[in-house]
């Protein structure tokens, strides 16, 4: 028994991986990134993507010739959409792969909890998919949000647009119990009692992973408001959707920008028709503009066995926040340092890779990179943009001076 | 007679842990915290499980208890850690007994089917009071501080050390007593048991508040290592996990409670370079040791023994005595 | 509450506790036929969904993919019960506990990795236009279900009652031994048994399919089909019909009468009641009160 405790102990051990040599992450021919995401678990389909659209990004950019001479190489870490598994994966990443820079592909909940480390250590961390809000407030100088933009913007941008938009007087919010649609619910109902000084009619919560939401539709038809706002995932916004036309409400649906997404067409079908909602990225996968048909093709020759439902939206914003972290590094010379991609990048103003990516702007005051929302419509099962521009300017910045 | 020689050893390999532990950087000391708290649940689970014969699926519920209430301790009422962990586990250990008060009558899958719904009802109860437990979106867990110095990795790590060194010898110690010959009892021959004037149920309820403090501790613990808690981190996952960790090292004893949770808890970091594919692979191996080991793998330790040893006397390792 | 909302929400609530009802049965009767548990039922539910899912793909007509996904449910059944049940089938029931579930967990993890985690959705056969009688709206997809629940009931009691397989099956969940020494091959029952429950979870996916998407979550319906068995006592067919209706009852009802927050904590609630007053359920043999 005795030499079974001590076994235990060398399990234990087998845990640690010798400490590799001092590096920085920059060679001489080498730039190391780190990243993490769920790969594994319910939200494999947005670790999978984010991982796939940064590869893609990476591969053209050593392709071109590299940053300043030097390769992109990536070492990707499973977060397992825990806070738990996400600090195991950053500091792996940081202290032993030694890398330069950390990229977040991953959720709110698991980047939070490598955030606090990420700040403690200092190297440059670029979240690209998560929007809580520790990321950006209180302001850190290594942390960088891309892509997602901030919960509060989403309240005023969707404010904004139900009461312009829609000329909505009455207004539903269906909000599902997860951090992500329930900050979307909370920040539009806060802004339409600011900006417009107006409540919803009814707000109904439901349960992520819902399979029927006959309870809350009745509640809301009760209500009888001119636009119903959902906020939740795809398959709930599917069953939703269907199961009101079955009730009879005629009301048109706006959902929250995570379902702005081919795969709600997918799910929900002909009752998607019509449905409005925010997008972070210019053109949607599938939709025929020239720029996204080349892309589309350049990501269908990198990853041809994929399965049905890619790329998806994260790989589109994996891939524009992966160039514009590559551009920081440009910026910041052939002597690289983590100062030096800060200051860079704190530098970069309306800076995107191409059409299909949202430009991003930094300054020393603040590292939000993203405050543009693109309004889109389903039409003819296929998410097109809508015309509609916000007149009003944005409250976030204020608390930055 | 059984007490000594292997406390020496602890106490060796708690030396030599700490030791080692001081010259590494703080992701490898951070996955040992983490492989000891699991070792601490498991040790609280296979006294329920292993040793009384009580299936339990809400081990993890208990975890949460103790991690949400040692956490809010700290967070509303400036508790220090050192006070509000045991005042968790206290906490789940009473939340255990009221649980076993009914659950204790129960068996096999009504028992199992008893603790999921408990779990779930734990679970929708984190998740709606989310003006306490921040729901969904977790809970950020207060600095441990001791002296007004915030802790660093290794001092965390060393009192994740010596709570997971102390559970083994309490552990131990209490199935070498009156309460561990009571407690694999009641899983023989309750019968018999009851025969003698032991109060079976009284037992069987005194098993869970016991795991339910074991886990109290392991949970609390987790909440100051990894700094921040959400309620999917305690779900039916870990709950299963925990499972897993006491079946494949081997119900019944503490030592299988240590192999089985140190061993499963360097499975998947071990796993990483397969990436998405880790968590097939990690189940995969859990069937083959389900099929090949089914009592576990200190009963593998016990088949080489025997080979080796070729003896005519039998050898009386009894897993499960 | 209105009489034509009570009867609106009944409607709702008949149709998706006909697939708790189906989850049930296929759950209970292994349970009956061999005493194992199996928590991997969930997964047969999500494979039988992505089996119509690949079958309608290949354009074949709803009723061949029908009876593909029954044939396809019994023949992953076997093949389960060969290679994984039968060789720890004689293990402490712990392990057999977590084996069904890992079981469960491999097919799940296998169906994200081939199709990813993104939603999919097949139809119904009978498209998804309501129909209007009475005042009240019916989705035919639900009556589709419903028509097939009650049909796989029959068919069901019918196999026990009246066929040999099934007497046999009733002879060997009663006495495994005596069985045996009556000639009955208790080993093809067993495989029977679980061939016939996977083929009714995999049938119970592609119905509720159109209903609620293809997706790899599908399996959580586990938890509500676990609840329908206890409702309807373990050891009974008709008892896990009327608990699966039960649960989808009181699921729409609770979910209008309490609102969604707490809506979800009375099932569990209801199952701990249960468990400790009546664990036998309402139909099942009540089990003889040990120590």
């Amino acid at each position: 028994m005795k030499r079974l405790l001590l076994a235990a102990c060398a399990a234990l051990l087998c845990v640690v991986v010798p400490a590799a040599a001092q590096q920085q992450g920059v060679t001489a021919d080498t730039i190391t990134i780190g990243a993490h995401g769920p790969i594994t678990g319910p939200a494999a389909y947005i670790g999978l993507a984010g991982r796939d659209g940064m590869l893609l990004a990476i591969k053209e950019i050593n392709a071109a010739g590299g940053v300043n001479g030097r390769k992109i190489m990536a070492v990707f870490e499973d977060d397992g959409h825990s806070p738990t598994k996400a600090l195991a994966a950053v500091k792996k990443l940081v202290e032993q792969d030694k890398v330069f820079a950390v990229m977040s592909v991953g959720g709110s909940n698991a980047t939070v909890g490598a955030v606090d480390y990420m700040k403690e250590k200092g190297v440059p961390y670029y979240v690209s998919i998560a929007s809580a809000p520790q990321v950006t407030w209180p302001f850190a100088r290594n942390l960088f949000r891309g892509g997602t933009t901030e919960t509060a913007r989403y309240g005023e941008l969707y404010a904004e647009f139900l009461t312009t938009h829609y000329k909505a007087k009455r207004i539903a919010i269906m909000s599902g119990r997860e951090e992500y649609p329930r900050n979307e619910g909370d920040a539009t109902t806060d802004k339409l009692k600011n900006w417009f000084q107006m409540a919803p009619v009814v707000r109904v919560e439901f349960n992520i992973g819902d399979k029927d939401f006959t309870p809350q539709l009745v509640e809301v038809q009760k209500a009888n408001p001119d636009v119903i706002a959902f906020f939740g995932n795809p398959a709930e916004a599917a069953i939703a959707m269907r199961q009101a036309k079955e009730l009879g409400l005629k009301q048109p649906f706006f959902v929250g920008s995570n379902m702005v997404d081919p795969a709600l067409i997918t799910a929900a079908k002909s009752s998607a028709e019509g449905v409005t909602g925010f997008s972070l990225i210019p053109y949607l996968p599938g939709s025929k503009a020239p720029a996204m048909v080349k892309w589309q093709a350049a990501w269908k020759k990198e990853y041809p066995s994929a399965p049905a439902g890619r790329p998806n939206n994260f790989d589109l914003l994996a891939y524009g926040d992966m160039y514009v972290l590559a551009e920081g590094m440009k910026r910041a010379g052939r002597n690289l340092t983590t100062d030096g991609l800060i200051h860079a990048l704190e530098g970069i103003h309306d800076y995107r890779v191409g059409p299909v990516a949202t430009p991003r702007t930094f300054s020393t005051r603040h590292h939000i990179g993203n405050l543009a929302l693109v309004p889109m419509m389903v039409k003819d099962g296929q998410w097109e943009p809508v015309q509609w521009k916000s007149t009003r300017e944005s409250d976030i910045l204020q608390r930055y001076h | 007679m059984r007490a000594r020689s292997p406390t020496i050893v602890l106490i060796i390999a708690v030396i030599l842990l700490g030791a080692a532990a001081a010259t590494m950087s703080s992701y490898p000391v951070y996955l040992m915290s983490l492989a000891m708290i699991n070792i601490v649940a498991a040790i609280g689970l296979n006294l329920l499980t292993g040793n009384s014969g009580q299936i339990s699926l809400c081990h993890s519920s208990f975890m949460a208890i103790g991690a949400y209430a040692s956490t809010l301790l700290t967070a509303k009422l400036g508790v220090p850690f050192w006070a509000s962990i045991p005042i968790g586990a206290v906490l789940a250990a009473s939340t255990g007994a009221l649980l076993g008060a009914p659950a204790s009558r129960l068996r096999g899958i009504y028992l199992a089917l008893a603790t999921l719904g408990f779990l779930q009802i734990v679970q929708i109860a984190i998740e709606e009071l989310a003006n306490v437990t921040g729901g969904v979106r977790g809970l950020g867990v207060p600095k441990a501080v001791l002296n007004g110095a915030v802790l660093g990795d290794y001092a965390r790590f060393l009192i994740v050390l010596g709570c997971c060194a102390l559970a083994i010898w309490t552990a131990r110690n209490l199935l070498a007593s009156r309460v561990g010959r009571e407690l694999n009892a009641v899983r023989l021959s309750p019968h018999a048991t009851q025969a003698l004037g032991i109060s079976v149920h009284r037992v069987r309820l005194a098993a869970f508040a016991l795991a339910a403090g074991y886990a109290g501790i392991a949970g609390g613990l987790q909440a100051i290592v990894v700094g921040f808690i959400d309620p999917v981190e305690f779900g039916v996952s870990a709950s299963l996990r925990q499972i897993t960790f006491i079946v494949v090292g081997g119900m019944g004893s503490v030592t299988g409670s240590v192999v089985g949770a140190a061993v499963l808890s360097a499975l998947p970091e071990a796993l990483r370079p397969v990436k998405e594919y880790s968590d097939l692979i990690y189940t995969s191996i859990l069937l083959a040791f389900l099929i090949f080991l089914p009592n576990g793998l200190v009963t593998l330790w016990q088949i080489v023994v025997r080979r080796l040893r070729h003896s005519d006397t039998l050898t009386t390792i009894a897993v499960r005595p | 509450m209105t009489p034509t909302l009570a009867l609106q929400l009944a409607i709702a609530g008949i149709s998706v506790g006909s697939i708790y009802a189906l989850v049930a049965l296929a759950i209970v009767i292994p349970f009956k036929a061999s005493g194992v548990l199996n928590f991997g039922q969930g997964e047969i539910v999500t494979f039988g969904a992505y089996s119509g899912l690949i079958l309608t793909q290949l354009a074949l007509p709803y009723p061949v993919v029908l009876v593909g996904v029954v044939v396809l449910g019994a023949v992953g059944g076997i093949v389960i019960e060969r290679i994984l049940i039968r060789p720890i089938v004689k293990t402490p029931e712990f392990t057999l506990v977590i084996a069904t579930f890992a079981i469960g967990l491999l097919v799940k993890g296998a169906i994200s990795i081939r199709f990813g985690d993104s939603p999919n959705s097949i139809d119904g056969p009978f498209g998804s236009d309501p129909i209007v009688a009475a005042g009240l709206r019916f989705n035919p997809t639900s009556l589709w279900i419903f028509a097939c629940t009650a049909l796989v009931t029959l068919g069901v009691i019918a196999f026990f009652r009246f066929t040999r397989l099934g007497k046999a099956m009733r002879a060997v969940s009663v006495n495994p031994e005596a069985a045996r020494l009556m000639g009955i091959r208790v080993e093809t029952v067993y495989r029977w048994s679980w061939a016939i429950s996977t083929a009714i979870g995999a049938l119970a996916g592609l119905l509720v399919a159109p209903l609620i998407g293809v997706n790899p979550e599908i399996g959580q319906l586990i938890l509500r089909g676990l609840l329908a068995a206890v409702i309807g006592g373990f050891t009974s067919v008709p008892g896990a019909i009327v608990g699966g209706v039960s649960v989808g009852l009181i699921e729409t009802y609770s979910g209008v009468l309490i609102g969604s927050a707490f809506k979800n904590l009375v099932p569990f609630i209801l199952l701990m009641v249960l468990l400790v007053f009546r664990p036998q359920g309402l139909f099942g043999a009540p089990e003889i009160k040990r120590v």
